[in-house]
C-alpha cells in the first residue's frame, strides 16, 4: 500500500463529509509518521484520518469502527466494520444467541455471533453484508464478532468469488482455519453426537477433526428461496483421500487444536500428499496389557462402534448380537522414565503376534474360555519385551502407526562398557 | 477430557539385583492412606515399580491358608526375590504357570521387610510376570545399565540422590564397577 493511496482513501473519506482536504497537507503528514516516526501505514493512516476529522469538525471520519478492515488484520479488542461473506451458519446453543457461523472476506475469516437482543436481521447463507460497528472479543483464544444492537448490518449485491487460503496444519490457529489435507486416519467415534472422527495431514503435519451429527441442521438458515442452499447434514470424508476443506473451526483444548469440520465446506482432490509426520517414537519395554486388549467386539450400528460388552450390550444401543469383531491392544510401554499408554489397531497386532483377526476368531470360537484365549495369546507374546513405537500423541495415548521389536546392537553394548569406565575389553 | 488423563502412571525403574538388595530406605509421599510408598535406590531415585528381567532358577508354593508363590531371578550381579500372593492372582497364576530354568520378565513393587533379627530385606510383590528369551534379557542388562550410569551422572544434583548420599553414603564408582561387570557378561 503507498502513501498516495492511502491519502486518496483519507481525502474521500474526508470529502464524503463534506470537507475540502488537502492532500498534500495529508501526504507530508502520512510522510512525517512513517518515515521518520517509524509508525506503520495502517496506524499512520488513522492518525491522519483522526487529526483531520478533529480540525475539520467532523464526527463519524475513521475512527476504527467505520474504517472497513480486512478480516485477518482484526484483533480482539476493536470496533470494526467488514465487508464479508456468510460461508458458514450453525444452530445457535443457547436462547440469547440468534445466530452464529463465519464471516469471510479474501483476507480471512472469523466467526461471528449475533446477539438476539441485537434485534438483527438474519444473514442468510452464501450472501455478502456490510457489517458496521461490530466489536471483537476474544472466545476460546480466538477473536470473535460480536453483532449487537448498535451494529448496522446491510445486505450487498456483490458476489465476489472467494478463495480461502490455505494454511499448512502446522501453523493453525484457533479460531478458523482453511487446510488441504489427506485423511490418514479413520477412528472409533467416542460420543454418540459424532459422525465421525480422525486424523488429517497435509505436509507440515497433522491434525484431529471431528464431524459432529447435525440434528438442527438448517434451522438457522434463511428463508429467502434464492439463497444458496446449505448442506443439511454433513457427509463422512473417505480414508486415505485428499480434501480441500475450507472454514473449519479450530479449536483447542488443553493446548491441543482439533479442527470441527462443521462450519466447513469440503470438496476431494485428486491429488495425493505425502503426510509430514510430527510423529512421537518411543522405545521401552511393554510393561502391561490392559483390559480390553485382544479380541473385541464392536456395535455394527452405522457410526457407533463402540466395544461390546461380553454379552454383546452396547451403552447406547442395547443388546446387538450381530457385532463385529475387531482385535486391539492398549498397553503401557515404559522406558524407565516414563510410563505411557499405547493403542494399537488391528493391522499392527495382527503384524506384531502372527494372529490375523480371521485366526483370532477361529480360535475363540473353538476354545473354552473363548476370547479370553486370545488376550492370554497376545499378552504372552509382547509383554515384558522391547518395542519401538511411533505414532501421534492424542488424549494421553500414543496410536500406534508403526511398532518393531527392539534387537541387540553389539555397539551399544561397547558404548555402555566405556561409559561404565572399564577398558574396552 | 476423563481425570485417567491427569493420572500418571509411575515408571518401572530399571535396577540390577545387587543395588536393589542394598535398599533399606522406604518412604510414603503424602498423608494420605492410598499415597504411594516410595523407595529409595542407592544409585538415587525414587521408585515403586521396577522391571527386570533374569533367569527364574526356583519357584515354591507356601502356605495353605493363603497360597503365594515364592521364586528366585538371577541377574549379571545378584538375585532378585520375588513373590505373588493371592492379592495379585493374575501374576500369581502366571507365575504358577513357568517352570523354572526360564528367562522371566517381572514388573513389580519393591517391598522391605526387617526379620525378628533386625536383616533387612528386599523383595519384589509381582504385578506380571512372562517368559521371554535370552535377547530381551540382554536388552534388559543394556537398558539397565545405561540408566544406571544415568542416574550416577546425576548424582548429587537431584533432591533423591542427595537422600540416598545421606542414607546410603553411595559410591557412584563402585556402581560404575557393578554397571560394568554386568556388561561384560554380555556375550556378543
Amino acid at each position: 500500500m503507498s502513501l498516495s493511496e492511502v491519502t486518496e482513501r483519507i481525502s474521500r473519506k474526508l470529502e464524503a463529509k463534506g470537507a475540502q482536504p488537502d492532500r498534500q497537507k495529508i501526504e507530508s503528514r502520512l510522510h512525517r509518521l512513517v518515515e521518520e516516526f517509524g509508525v506503520n501505514i495502517a496506524e499512520a493512516e488513522r492518525t491522519v484520518t483522526g487529526d483531520l476529522a478533529r480540525e475539520y469538525n467532523l464526527t463519524g471520519v475513521g475512527s476504527n469502527s467505520t474504517e472497513l478492515r480486512p478480516i485477518s488484520e482484526i484483533v480482539p479488542g476493536e470496533w470494526v466494520t467488514i465487508e464479508g461473506k456468510i460461508v458458514a451458519l450453525t444452530p445457535s446453543l443457547s436462547p440469547s444467541i440468534a445466530q452464529t457461523g463465519i464471516v469471510a472476506d479474501s483476507s480471512g475469516a472469523m466467526r461471528f455471533v449475533t446477539w438476539t437482543r441485537a434485534n438483527a436481521p438474519a444473514m442468510e447463507y452464501g450472501r455478502w453484508y456490510r457489517i458496521e460497528s461490530a466489536v471483537v472479543d476474544e472466545y476460546k483464544g480466538a477473536p470473535n464478532l460480536k453483532i449487537h444492537s448498535g451494529t448496522t448490518i446491510s445486505r450487498m449485491e456483490k458476489d465476489v468469488p472467494l478463495l480461502p487460503s490455505i494454511t499448512p496444519i502446522t501453523e493453525l490457529k484457533s479460531g478458523v482455519g482453511s487446510v488441504r489435507a489427506k485423511v490418514i486416519q479413520d477412528w472409533e467415534v467416542s460420543h454418540d453426537r459424532m459422525l465421525q472422527t480422525g486424523l488429517l495431514g497435509d505436509e507440515s503435519g497433522t491434525i484431529k477433526f471431528v464431524i459432529w451429527k447435525e440434528d438442527g441442521a438448517g434451522t438457522s438458515r434463511g428463508t429467502d428461496p434464492a439463497a444458496p442452499e446449505e448442506p443439511l447434514g454433513k457427509e463422512k470424508l473417505d480414508l486415505d483421500t485428499v480434501y480441500n476443506i475450507f472454514y473449519a473451526t479450530v479449536d483447542e483444548y488443553n493446548g491441543r487444536l482439533s479442527l470441527a469440520l462443521n462450519t466447513a465446506m469440503y470438496i476431494s482432490d485428486e491429488g495425493d500428499i505425502e503426510v509430514g509426520r510430527n510423529e512421537t517414537e518411543i522405545q521401552g519395554a511393554l510393561v502391561h496389557v490392559a483390559p480390553g486388549s485382544g479380541l473385541i467386539k464392536r456395535c455394527p450400528v452405522e457410526g457407533c462402534n463402540r466395544t461390546l460388552s461380553r454379552q454383546n450390550y452396547c451403552p447406547v444401543h442395547e443388546i446387538q448380537p450381530n457385532f463385529r469383531y475387531d482385535l486391539r491392544l492398549k498397553a503401557v510401554l515404559d522406558d524407565g522414565i516414563r510410563a505411557r499408554n499405547i493403542l494399537m489397531q488391528r493391522e499392527i497386532v495382527e503384524g506384531l503376534v502372527g494372529i490375523s483377526l480371521d485366526e483370532a476368531i477361529g480360535i475363540a470360537e473353538s476354545n473354552p474360555i473363548g476370547m479370553d484365549e486370545i488376550f492370554y495369546r497376545i499378552r504372552n507374546t509382547v509383554l515384558g519385551r522391547y518395542y519401538t513405537c511411533a505414532g501421534s500423541e492424542f488424549g494421553g495415548r500414543l496410536l500406534v502407526d508403526s511398532c518393531t521389536p527392539v534387537t541387540f546392537q553389539p555397539e551399544e553394548l561397547a558404548a555402555l562398557l566405556n561409559r561404565a569406565g572399564g577398558e574396552p575389553a | 477430557m476423563s481425570p485417567q488423563a491427569t493420572y500418571e502412571r509411575e515408571p518401572a525403574r530399571r535396577v540390577f539385583a545387587s543395588e536393589l538388595r542394598e535398599t533399606r530406605y522406604q518412604f510414603k509421599d503424602g498423608d494420605d492412606e492410598k499415597s504411594p510408598t516410595y523407595v529409595i535406590l542407592p544409585s538415587g531415585i525414587r521408585s515403586n515399580r521396577i522391571f527386570v528381567v533374569g533367569t527364574l532358577t526356583e519357584k515354591q508354593r507356601q502356605g495353605d491358608q493363603n497360597i503365594f508363590y515364592r521364586g528366585r531371578v538371577v541377574d549379571p550381579t545378584g538375585t532378585f526375590f520375588i513373590m505373588a500372593g493371592s492379592y495379585q492372582p493374575e501374576a500369581m497364576q502366571q507365575l504358577a504357570r513357568i517352570e523354572p530354568p526360564a528367562f522371566v520378565a517381572v514388573v513389580g513393587k519393591p517391598n522391605l521387610y526387617t526379620t525378628p533379627d533386625g536383616t533387612c530385606l528386599v523383595s519384589v510383590r509381582v504385578e506380571s510376570i512372562s517368559v521371554v528369551d535370552r535377547d530381551t534379557r540382554d536388552l534388559w542388562v543394556l537398558d539397565t545399565a545405561r540408566e544406571t550410569l544415568d542416574r550416577l551422572d546425576a548424582f548429587g544434583t537431584t533432591e533423591d540422590s542427595k537422600k540416598a548420599q545421606e542414607e546410603y553414603g553411595t559410591q557412584p564408582d563402585l556402581y560404575r564397577k557393578i554397571v560394568y561387570d554386568a556388561l561384560s557378561q554380555v556375550q556378543l
